[in-house]
């Protein structure tokens, strides 16, 4: 499966590097973030070949990354955002969190998913049932496998992960994108045929995949990049959601004996909970160490950077560093004193030019150094779904531990978090 | 203190960043995708300029004061 670039070119899939350098302040991590020549391309082969990310958005690098993501961007404006967060997601919240939430004793885990999934797969460009919990399961069930995907330079077995997601795409494929595909088609046809205005075509990355699909810039003239893209979004608008959503009530439960107080705050007040769910991000990041390429020579923070170095940025150290966030930099404290050119969540969402695209979806606007918000201010889904499940009267369940997801090495990420529910806050 | 504000258009993505930032100095130009300058943007306050310069996910931001200092250098 392995194959080599022929004289002159990059090894397509490195394997091994000429070096192996890590990074662990803040500002080195970022500067390297920065850094153009350092790229996510670790594996340069065509789908057939074993690259099962050929093409996504979060492994092309340079013209091509920035030209899909003028594009896709247009899908993260703030009137998008504001749509999503105080229209639709509080009715998906609601509606699902009274039925999953069937007993004292469940695991908050799958259920962060299911509520995830509904407004990822929209914004990926899905039409699936939002009632429909088979549904919403089985989107789940591709979002663990695409997440394994996106994790597979630190999976534990990697041709195990590449059979099954190989697998996953056709069933994806199959049973979601193409319906959704054709109907988006049609639709985009009408509106070239002059039958259409384009304020009635959907909202969504599949649409302007489509919509864009001619620009060679984009290089999605093969139908399965365009799945990979779309799978590419529905994981990331699920997985990060629901990771953060129980690394928020794990921080919160041991800090229980210290701020016995913080589940009721986060039930009564957006701005701490948002404030919380930027202290989990910094805590936790879903992608504790952050790897690049170096495509060429570089240099970061003065130190040389040869040709297919593995550049390791750790972003638990950055985000803990004390020359940026104080003494207290290990300590859970969602009212820390910031200046506001350091972002809260840290280096979670990544900065740069990959930076997450959905940081304003999750995590919502940064929060201002004097802690106010007007009237634009977008708190972010996950703030909204601690608050949420913090008011349900969520508590701790020693009798059942949590269980990691030990298939990564990344280890801020569950499988399962049982919980207990008592009174209302 | 005014400012001469300069985007790269080829290495812009589009963020936002700088929109959300400063609303009354950039916007999005959503035929092609990429920020521009607004008229005017060079009477908007220089902190909040330098912080949009500093933001921007591709350094694609060049600002400039009046007396030629570079305030913020675009990456390239």
């Amino acid at each position: 499966m392995v194959a080599t670039a022929e004289e002159g070119g990059s090894r397509d899939l490195l394997e091994s590097y000429s070096a192996t350098i890590t990074f662990d302040t803040y500002e080195t991590v970022r500067e390297a973030l920065f850094n153009p020549s350092l790229s996510r391309s670790f594996d340069k082969r065509s789908y057939g070949h074993g690259n099962i990310r050929d093409g996504v958005v979060s492994i092309t690098h340079g013209p091509t990354h920035r030209a899909r993501r003028r594009v896709e961007n247009s899908q993260f404006r703030p009137d998008k955002l504001r749509l999503y967060e105080r229209v639709l997601f509080p009715t998906v919240l609601g509606e699902l969190l009274d039925v999953l939430i069937d007993g004292e004793f469940v695991d908050i885990f799958p259920i962060g998913e299911l509520v995830s999934v509904v407004l990822a797969a929209r914004r990926a460009g899905l039409d699936q049932d939002d009632r429909a919990l088979d549904q919403l399961r089985t989107l789940v069930r591709f979002v663990d496998v695409f997440s394994q995907g996106s994790a597979i330079l630190d999976a534990r077995d990697p041709e195990a992960v590449r059979t099954l997601v190989y697998r996953t795409y056709e069933e994806f494929e199959r049973g979601f994108v193409r319906p959704a595909w054709d109907r988006r088609a049609a639709l985009i046809q009408a509106h070239r045929d002059g039958r259409l205005d384009a304020s009635h075509l959907p909202n969504d990355i599949l649409t302007v995949l489509l919509l864009h699909r001619d620009d060679p810039h984009i290089e999605l003239d093969d139908d399965g990049r365009v799945v990979r893209e779309t799978a590419t979004y529905l994981q990331g608008g699920t997985h990060t959601s629901a990771q953060t959503l129980t690394n928020a009530l794990d921080l919160m439960f041991e800090a229980g004996d210290r701020r016995p107080d913080v589940l009721g705050l986060v039930a009564r007040d957006r701005g701490f909970a948002q404030r919380v769910v930027h202290e989990t991000l910094r805590l936790r990041p879903t992608t504790p160490k952050i790897k690049r390429r170096a495509e060429a020579d570089t240099e970061v923070a003065g130190v040389a950077i040869p040709r297919d170095a593995l550049v390791v940025l750790d972003a638990v150290a950055g985000n803990r560093d004390p020359a940026v966030y104080g003494p207290t930099a290990h300590d859970f404290d969602p009212d820390r004193t910031l200046p506001a050119s350091v972002p809260r969540w840290g280096l979670s969402f990544g900065a740069g030019a990959h930076q997450c695209p959905g940081r304003s979806v999750a995590g919502g606007f940064p929060v201002p150094s004097d802690l106010g918000t007007d009237d634009e201010h977008l708190f972010g889904l996950v703030a909204l779904m601690i608050q949420a499940v913090a008011a349900r009267g969520v508590l701790a369940d020693p009798d059942h531990p949590p269980e990691r997801d030990l298939r990564t090495a990344r280890d801020t990420r569950w499988l399962h978090y049982p919980v207990r529910f008592g009174p209302r806050r | 203190m005014a400012a001469r504000v300069h985007i790269d258009e080829d290495m812009c993505i589009g963020s936002g960043e700088c929109v959300r930032l400063l609303p009354a100095a950039f916007r999005i130009d959503e035929s092609r995708g990429i920020s521009v300058p607004l008229d005017g943007a060079q009477l908007q306050d220089l902190n909040l300029l330098v912080m949009a310069g500093h933001n921007c996910p591709t350094n694609s931001i060049r600002v400039v004061a009046d007396d030629g200092t570079v305030l913020v250098a675009s990456a390239h």
